[in-house]
């Protein structure tokens, strides 16, 4: 049931970031699934299921394949060690910088594994545009993504 | 904790293996029937938004239309005799477009129903695919201009590079001065007009159409008009040329398909 579960959520992400944007930028909706895996099931699964997501992206983008599942990969690890991990203790106001920065951080990975062995996707500017704008548009999503204990 | 670290060790090292091997090899194969059950969803979402959104848009549309058309109508009137020259000319014109178009291998038209997945490739769906006639490679353009080509197709949809992607590219020239180059998207909504000697004279406004040499877009197709010239150096040994395309991506409805 809970595969299931979230077998629907990543194929509701992909459906919306098809569908949805805001001044011109799709919202990065999947890295908020690789984010909820990491801390809600700790960083081995948080990793794996980064990795599936990103490897589904990365095939349904028509590029190279590996970027976004480094990237989700990362960020599903590093969620649970952030906040799960005993590094911070979860607060709405936590969970609205992590996303943010694991947004830019997923960005960051992916961008520059593009470039090392495709192209660079864009220029510096507008790299830089999409990458801000898409930490914005998840970070509230941060505030009600908390861990199985957060109290 | 050393097993976690070693599992995420694994997974960079064979992520950095398998993005090499595609460097070297080529991008391997996708999901194709995911990607085709994400584009019929796509495609329903589409039309039931529609179908929702239509009769409020309809109704708040209705009394600015009332107005405008009262006015309109007796604006009309009066030009009504003005405009029987222009009639006539129209119609002229209207069969020299047939045979435009008879020229330029007409294939079908198309509804953009959304964007592509990824968040950095400039891609966009269309309704149709194999069997309407679509095949990879195939030009895409609008009334407007050039606004890309097909580069996956599935029996019902089809994916376009918009001609702003970082990986389009295309055989032009300028309409004016017939200079040859080449057009390269940028990521951005600007694309880049490069190997433009210095010795060439290139204006702003200047307008650029497909030279049709690559073989794969036919010839005369507009692109877009040259929007800045920096012949500072900045381009290196040619000219630096931004040209911005006529057809702009957010505003991209239906396309037609060419040969």
């Amino acid at each position: 049931m809970r595969y299931a579960a979230w077998l629907l959520a990543a194929f509701c992400a992909l459906l919306l970031q098809g569908r949805v944007s805001v001044l011109g930028i799709v919202p990065n909706l999947t890295v908020l699934l690789a984010f909820y895996a990491g801390i809600r099931y700790g960083a081995n699964q948080g990793l794996l299921a980064g990795l599936l997501i990103g490897f589904v992206e990365d095939s349904l983008s028509g590029s190279l394949i590996g970027p976004n599942m480094l990237a989700k990969g990362l960020v599903g690890y590093v969620a649970a060690f952030f906040i799960t991990g005993g590094l911070f203790r979860w607060t709405p106001l936590l969970g609205v910088f992590s996303v943010s920065a694991l947004t830019l951080a997923g960005n960051i990975v992916t961008v520059l594994a593009k470039t090392l062995f495709d192209k660079m996707p864009g220029s510096i500017a507008s790299i830089i545009f999409i990458s801000v704008m898409q930490a914005l548009l998840n970070a509230m999503a941060g505030a009600f993504m908390r861990p199985e204990h957060a109290d | 904790m050393l097993r976690k670290k070693a599992l995420l060790l694994i997974v960079i090292i064979a992520a950095f293996i398998l993005m090499t091997y595609q460097g070297k090899k080529g991008t391997i194969g996708s999901l194709t029937s995911l990607n085709a059950l994400l584009q019929t969803a796509q495609h329903a979402v589409s039309s039931v938004t529609d179908s929702l959104s239509r009769p409020f848009r309809t109704m708040a549309l209705r009394e600015e239309d009332n107005t405008r058309l009262r006015k309109r109508v007796d604006q009309l009137l009066l030009e009504q005799s003005a405009n029987q020259e222009a009639t006539l000319e129209n119609k002229r014109l209207k069969d020299l477009l047939k045979l435009r178009d008879t020229h330029r291998n007409y294939i079908t038209a198309a509804r953009v129903i959304s964007r592509g997945i990824g968040h950095w490739e400039h891609t966009l769906v269309l309704d149709k695919g194999l069997k309407d006639g679509i095949v990879r490679d195939m030009t895409v353009m609008t009334p407007l201009g050039l606004a890309g080509k097909i580069t996956s197709v599935s029996e019902s949809y089809a994916t376009m590079l918009w001609i702003s992607d970082i990986n389009f590219s295309a055989a032009v020239r300028t309409r004016e001065g017939r200079h040859e180059a080449v057009l390269s998207g940028t990521g951005s909504r600007l694309c880049l007009l490069k190997y433009m000697p210095y010795e060439e004279e290139v204006k702003p406004g200047d307008v650029v159409i497909t030279s049709g040499f690559d073989a794969f877009f036919p010839p005369g197709i507009p692109v877009g008009y040259v929007s800045k010239i920096d012949t500072r150096g900045i381009g290196g040994n040619f000219q630096y040329i931004e040209i911005t395309p006529f057809q702009d991506a957010a505003k991209l409805e239906e396309v037609i398909i060419v040969r």
